[in-house]
């Protein structure tokens, strides 16, 4: 029953929302897809890279053992080539993806390939200081699990005419009252070095512009100490922390053992790879 | 924005359906494999190397 009393009500306006309504459901939308786009690019980043990076890894890969089934163990290894793979890097102690190629210089390019090595550094053996950059996320992230090393782990270079064993030196803390004779078996050889090389460590962490890391001995200015003095180091440069540039991972390493190709056992492995 | 797509997809339902996620997944990948790489270089995180 409608009293009679109530005036008569216009019906409700037709629902049709207004521009500025509009405006800011657009604007809500685009917000949206931003974060989405975001988010994708992670995915990209850390997943994606990698895809890409796998295919030119194996690429290089292929064309370096295509390469070294032309050399002889009884020839020179072959200079490296810029962007080119010119060794295997097998990091036993760790489980992500090793061995990888190792291609030489550190342009970005060569990086998204594989490790890549500083050019100008000293190669595989030689006295100075062998020092390779690599990804820590994205791009198989060769690097990514640096954190994870402690001394004396090996990392094994491997080029077309040797194997050669590094280690990584003591960290930090375990340098100063490092006992070589307490130390296990594996350390043999990976005591602190001393002399010029008394701040090497095993692990550091440092500023980006820290570019002495890599010189023939770490942090000495090059020329100061001469060649014949020189120890055989192995330097891996990586990002820290993990999906950020602000500083590097340093990891120092030292020639403990080398073991010479044979003609005709190409099957033959180091012991330090279970061979 | 999205609503406005959609009014204007020809067709019946599932031919829209259809055509959205074709819409979706290209716009994905002209993300990932143009987009991105074209960026990323210009963003400062990922270089391992000493300055």
């Amino acid at each position: 029953m409608v009293s009679l009393d109530t005036p008569p009500q216009a019906p409700p306006p037709e629902r049709r929302p207004g521009r500025p309504r509009a405006v800011l459901r657009g604007f809500g939308e685009g917000l949206i897809t931003l974060g989405l786009v975001v988010l994708l690019f992670v995915f990209y980043e850390v997943q994606v890279t990698s895809w890409f990076s796998a295919r030119q890894q194996a690429d290089a890969t292929q064309r370096l053992r295509d390469r070294w089934r032309e050399v002889s163990p009884e020839d020179r290894a072959p200079e490296p080539i810029p962007g080119r793979g010119f060794a295997r890097l097998y990091v036993p102690a760790l489980d992500s993806g090793f061995p990888f190629t190792v291609l030489e210089g550190t342009d970005q390019d060569t990086l998204a390939a594989g490790p890549g090595h500083y050019t100008g550094t000293a190669l595989p053996g030689e006295r100075g200081n062998f020092a390779l950059a690599g990804h820590r996320s994205g791009r198989m992230a060769p690097f990514g699990d640096l954190d994870r090393l402690g001394s004396c782990d090996a990392m094994v270079v491997e080029t077309a005419t040797e194997w050669y064993v590094y280690r990584v030196l003591p960290l930090r803390g375990e340098a100063a009252d490092w006992a070589p004779e307490a130390a296990p078996e594996r350390c043999a050889g990976a005591a602190p070095i001393g002399g010029p090389y008394r701040e090497v460590f095993g692990r550091n962490i440092v500023e980006p512009q820290r570019r002495e890391v890599i010189h023939p001995v770490p942090g000495v200015s090059r020329g100061t100490v001469p060649e014949q003095w020189r120890s055989r180091l192995i330097t891996l440069t990586t990002c820290h922390p993990r999906y950020s540039a602000e500083k590097r991972m340093i990891v120092h390493g030292v020639l403990t053992k080398r073991y010479p190709k044979v003609a005709d056992r190409p099957d033959l492995r180091p012991p330090e790879l279970g061979g | 924005m999205y609503a406005w797509i959609w009014r204007r997809l020809p067709g019946p339902l599932a031919v829209r359906a259809v055509t959205a996620l074709l819409l979706v997944v290209g716009v994905i990948a002209l993300l990932l494999f143009v987009v991105f790489p074209a960026v990323e270089p210009l963003l400062p995180f990922g270089d391992p190397t000493l300055e």
